[in-house]
């Protein structure tokens, strides 16, 4: 007999429900983004109160569009970080309310293992190297005894705060990653940027500011644009590389917000090629922040033994990945 | 005989052949089909010669690594002596304690050595790590430069650290301690404590990090 989870995202931007079955079938996944002004990145104080404002309307639309009656679902999953405090407060609060009125157990979730499990779901895949990109993130990611490992990161920015920040000094507003992509597109002229690779990991610092300074020097939008996507994207595809060459896998997958960006996984796909590994990535609306899943990766934990009582739930901004205790990947 | 692939990288093809009748290693940097040919053809040349002048000064400080056969720059290849041996990484789930502990701490002293003659690696992971008698010999310095700086040094060390940790779980906490044991003896404890201190300082700086 099927079983119904619900799950709840606020780490960032995104408020998102979201009523999944254990067979892994999404049956609503209902957001709100909040949208920061014209040339500013998310202020966590406003975000949670664009996401108190949407709580109630995207709960009714979640449980309402999945055709699951509340006393049907069997636990209620939130993401307990890593992210933002005020916004993973929000989330939390209405995943022990609903948990609490259901009478049903309350399952954490780490954000980063959601976007993993949800892709690995989707995809079909088993036991990949995993590449997440996002505002919060820039991992190169493995399974090992345990523990989903993380075999490379970035040393400062994520990939996600490098178009960010970037974009935001061209004056558009957070995410900027869609606009920088379509002015990519209009260009093929490259302008030497600083490519920086440190064994595993990645470096992005150096390569933002010379990315303002051409900026600044009058280079257009679009040949900056084309040039900090080709640098930072094959940083990141080379490091992927190097985990995969290194672990030997036979799958990559790509997930968090960045993922959507088209660039970027025909460098992977490309890349993959090589190493006759297979390429997969979450659909686009599953690629970023969503409720689906918290929900998802909360049914892996919950059937595993996983949950909280209320009374002692938390959440944590720093919550890092290769802490969590990954039970049913054995 | 034409040279045989033996390992594809993530940066380079690994063949063996022949060179003036030697066995022979052939690490050819293949053009990167995702990378702009601009972009890939500087990096590829850029890295051939400096890897090429690493390791010569890797053997100057004292620290076992292939001899140079040639240098083919348009070629972005280097042919350089085949080490016979196993890699490290291949090896370290099977070790013993004692012998762990023994193989790392000399692998804390190499590192050591690079660092105090002012090389950083760039790319310590256990699998560029060959166990030839007894002895390491360090290979792929690929991504190797010339610096002293304190954070360079560091970085140098977490990616050890990282490998160590994401690889090599049951061993990593025993491995390390008995790296940074060998690291301390040449590179002095003062020293040591500075790059401790720095490595934990990146850490830090990592996304979500809780330093252990």
């Amino acid at each position: 007999m099927s079983r119904y989870i619900l799950g709840v995202e606020s780490t960032a931007h995104t408020f998102s429900v979201s009523i999944v079955s254990s067979e892994g079938k999404i049956l609503s996944n209902a957001k709100s983004v909040y949208k920061p002004p014209e040339g500013s990145g998310i202020h966590p104080f406003e975000a949670s109160l664009s996401h108190l404002a949407s709580a109630a309307p995207v709960l009714s639309e979640a449980t309402g569009a999945s055709g699951v009656g509340m006393r049907d679902i069997s636990a209620v999953a939130y993401a307990k970080g890593p992210g933002l405090g005020p916004c993973l407060r929000v989330g939390a609060v209405v995943a022990r309310t609903v948990a609490s009125s259901l009478g049903v157990p309350l399952v954490p979730v780490n954000h980063a293992v959601g976007h993993i499990e949800l892709g690995c779901m989707l995809t079909g895949v088993r036991d990949p190297v995993v590449l997440l990109v996002s505002g919060g993130h820039t991992m190169i990611i493995a399974y090992a005894g345990g523990r989903w490992r993380i075999l490379g990161e970035s040393l400062d920015l994520t990939l996600g705060q490098l178009l960010d920040q970037f974009g935001r000094h061209h004056g558009l507003a957070s995410p900027c990653g869609r606009a920088i992509e379509e002015a990519a597109a209009g260009s093929s002229s490259y302008l030497r940027l600083p490519y920086s690779v440190k064994g595993n990991d990645v470096s992005f610092s150096g390569l933002l500011t010379a990315s303002k300074k051409l900026l600044d020097a009058g280079k257009s939008f679009s040949d900056v644009s084309y040039s900090i996507q080709e640098t930072a994207f094959a940083m990141v595809t080379e490091v992927t590389e190097r985990a995969l060459a290194f672990t030997g896998k036979r799958e990559v997958i790509i997930v968090g917000g960045v993922a959507a960006n088209r660039r970027l996984s025909r460098m992977m796909s490309t890349m993959s090629a090589r190493h006759s590994a297979r390429l997969a990535a979450a659909p686009l609306e599953y690629s970023g922040d969503c409720g689906a899943q918290i929900a998802w990766t909360g049914w892996l934990a919950y059937k595993s033994g996983v949950s909280v009582p209320v009374a002692e739930s938390e959440v944590t901004q720093s919550w890092r990945l290769d802490s969590v205790d990954i039970a049913w990947r054995n | 005989m034409a040279p045989m692939l033996l390992y594809r990288g993530a940066e380079a093809d690994i063949l063996m052949g022949r060179w003036q009748g030697m066995r022979a290693i052939y690490k050819v940097r293949k053009p990167l089909a995702y990378r702009l040919p601009v972009l890939d053809d500087a990096i590829r040349r850029q890295r051939t010669l400096r890897e090429a002048e690493m390791i010569r000064q890797a053997k100057q400080a004292g620290v076992p690594s292939p001899y140079i056969y040639d240098v083919d720059v348009p070629r972005s290849t280097l042919v350089m002596e085949y080490v016979e041996g196993e890699r490290l990484k291949d090896e370290a789930a099977s070790m013993g304690e004692d012998e762990a502990r023994q193989v790392f701490r000399e692998f804390g002293t190499d590192v050591a050595r690079l660092h105090s003659a002012g090389i950083v690696h760039g790319d310590l992971t256990t699998a560029n790590v060959v166990r030839r008698k007894g002895a390491l010999v360090f290979i792929d310095f690929g991504l190797s430069f010339r610096t002293t700086r304190l954070e360079d040094q560091a970085v140098d060390l977490r990616l050890i650290k990282e490998t160590l940790v994401g690889a090599h779980p049951a061993v990593s906490k025993l491995a390390l301690e008995a790296l940074l044991k060998g690291y301390s003896e040449v590179a002095g404890a003062t020293r040591s404590r500075a790059v401790q201190r720095q490595l934990r300082g990146i850490e830090r700086r990592g996304r979500y990090a809780r330093v252990t």
